[in-house]
């Protein structure tokens, strides 16, 4: 057992999201760990979208550039990182990142390739086998949905983490280990926590692990869940911190130091912007969370509703008080598949009459529309300045408001099943530039009229049928 | 009695899981909490979402952190992948119950 505290940073909320911060925290030696957390939900959907394209993506292209700014000065300082940017397809990835390294002469780092939960080839088996694979969120069966399958991964916990650290990673690459497992992987390798293997050698649904041994577990998931989103814990995206008087330009990622009993202080580097407070650490914790007594992840239950968040200092924050109950007997199978296409686009009125004019536009689209030899599954029509965002629930200013405005945008979307139908109903709406309202403008290069809609099935399957593997490649 | 909006005594985040959002109400004190926890129901969230909430909301109260949570059910257009709104991800329904009027003591 290590009874040495351990520093983990959360360097990234999502695939796309700034490293700039993660630079910071590395140059400095902030951290021992950095935890990159790529997949969001939607996340393996965009990411098959890359792989119709072309068989080697699939993963968060993002480790490219970072394996040129991030990666060699992690390493030279002795950090390790911990990421699920493999996505779907964790090997390449690895590949791409160790030669990207090997440019460089970089050379001696251990990647570690975590697989196993791509379930695609066993989707068919597991149905025939008898499982209905009913839907969480309206218990259909499976069976019932006629669309294309794209891709169906299984979310994994820590173990797989835990042990490519026991074996030396300096990288780890996971598909879709669950996001907060990336954290409580590192937790388990530093402090030797104990953690059932998935599947049980004794049989699901009995454990040997103590009342302790489930508290922990369940901390190492708090933090993990707090890291996850990066920014987010530290003051980004903060109505509890707005009008956020501090810089936010080079906004400080959070960095929780995390003790052997599963307590944590949460900071953010000094030279950085953002902020650490009860605020910041409440409001992350309550983000994606449903029933705060039991948050369901693969590796233990976690009742956070016991949770003591206490202001040290400036930017450090204490954390503890989280319990744990026993794993789920079985884990979330997330399927994709191909629902067809949307297609969207802006325009925009001026005063006077602004809302008049975009009312009369919306009018005309549909007649339109009506008249063309397409079918439009569903379609969405909505006033940019008034109700873009909240649709119906938006409260109408009142007419003379609206008779003053300034400008309005229009926002057209519509889910189609052929590509055609997408491009042959926003050329149709083009020519009202010159018969429709007065001063309709539309701008060249806006919307899209082929953009792929993948839906997710959500399902829960015994973990037996999972199996994960951990390969160590070196640069 | 006086008629208060809720950004004035807590502040919220909302975030996404499929058709699911959850939108996370967080008082400004222990004594907005109470207020909260008297005044923000379900229902008094589902009417003041309308159409935008298909489904049907269950609220947690979270004494720890003077907090609400409210798991709206449906409320995502079938969820981001599938949604035509511009607010795919709910990140705004933050926003909206912010603006929800309760009525206080003086």
């Amino acid at each position: 057992m290590n009874s040495k505290s351990i520093k983990i940073a959360g360097a990234q909320g999502f695939y796309g999201d700034s490293p700039l911060a993660a630079i910071q925290i590395a140059k400095e030696k902030g951290a021992d760990y950095l935890v990159i957390d790529s997949l969001a939900e939607l996340t393996l959907s965009i990411l098959q979208k890359d792989r119709l394209k072309d068989e080697t993506l699939g993963y968060a292209r993002d480790i490219e550039s970072m394996a040129y700014t991030l990666f060699p000065i992690a390493f030279k300082n002795g950090l390790k990182i911990v990421t699920n940017s493999g996505g779907l397809n964790p090997e390449i990835a690895a590949k791409k990142v160790a030669a990207l390294l090997e440019k460089q002469g970089i050379k001696g780092i251990k990647i570690a390739i975590i697989t196993g939960d791509n379930l695609l080839p066993q989707l068919q088996e597991m149905q025939q086998s008898g499982l209905a694979l009913e839907n969480i969120d309206n218990g259909k069966p499976f069976s019932s949905s006629t669309f294309e399958i794209t891709h169906a991964n299984v979310y994994t916990g820590a173990h797989s983490i835990a042990e490519a650290l026991d074996k030396g990673a300096d990288l780890i690459l996971a598909g879709r280990v669950a996001d907060p497992c990336l954290t409580l992987g590192i937790l388990i390798h530093h402090f030797k926590w104990r953690l059932t293997p998935s599947p049980s050698p004794l049989g699901e649904g009995s454990s040997d692990l103590s009342q302790n041994d489930l508290d922990r577990l369940a901390s190492g998931i708090a933090v993990g869940h707090l890291l996850e989103c990066g920014g987010q814990a530290s003051g980004g995206n903060s109505y509890a911190e707005w009008p956020m008087d501090y810089s936010i330009s080079n906004l400080g990622y959070p960095i929780a130091e995390v003790f052997e009993d599963g307590t944590a202080v949460f900071s953010k580097l000094e030279s950085q912007g953002g902020k650490v407070s009860r605020n910041t650490i409440r409001e992350q914790l309550i983000y994606e969370i449903h029933d705060p007594a039991n948050y369901i992840t693969p590796d233990v239950i976690v009742d956070f509703t016991g949770v003591k968040i206490e202001e040290l200092s400036t930017n450090k924050v204490q954390f503890s008080g989280i319990k744990g109950k026993p794993r789920p007997e079985k884990l979330k199978l997330s399927i994709g598949q191909m629902e067809g296409y949307m297609s969207d686009q802006f325009f925009f009125f001026s005063w006077p009459y602004a809302y008049e004019k975009a009312i009369r536009f919306i009018e005309t689209v549909k007649e339109i529309w009506a008249t063309l030899p397409v079918k439009i599954e569903r379609s969405e029509f909505s006033l940019v300045g008034i109700n873009g965002i909240h649709g119906a629930a938006a409260p109408l200013p009142p007419k003379e408001t609206l008779d003053e405005i300034n400008e309005i945008g229009v926002r057209l979307a519509i889910k189609h099943n052929d590509l055609r139908t997408g491009k042959l109903c926003m050329q149709s709406v083009i020519c009202l530039g010159l018969n429709g309202p007065p001063g309709l403008i539309g701008i060249p290069g806006w919307g899209k009229t082929d953009r792929i809609m993948l839906s997710l099935w959500p399902t829960l399957i015994p973990r037996e049928w999972v199996k994960e593997k951990v390969e160590i490649i070196e640069s | 009695m006086k008629k208060i909006k809720l950004i004035e005594i807590a502040s919220a985040r909302s975030g996404d899981k499929n058709d699911v959002c959850n939108i996370g109400l967080m008082a400004r004190s222990p004594e907005f909490y109470a207020i909260l926890k008297e005044k923000v129901t379900a229902e008094k969230v589902k009417e003041h979402f309308k159409d935008l909430i298909k489904g049907p909301i269950i609220r947690y109260e979270w004494e720890a952190i003077e907090s609400l949570n409210f798991m709206c059910n449906q409320a995502l257009d079938g969820g981001a992948s599938r949604s035509l709104r511009m607010d795919t991800l709910g990140k705004n329904f933050s926003s909206h119950l912010l603006r929800m009027e309760v009525e206080i003591e003086n």
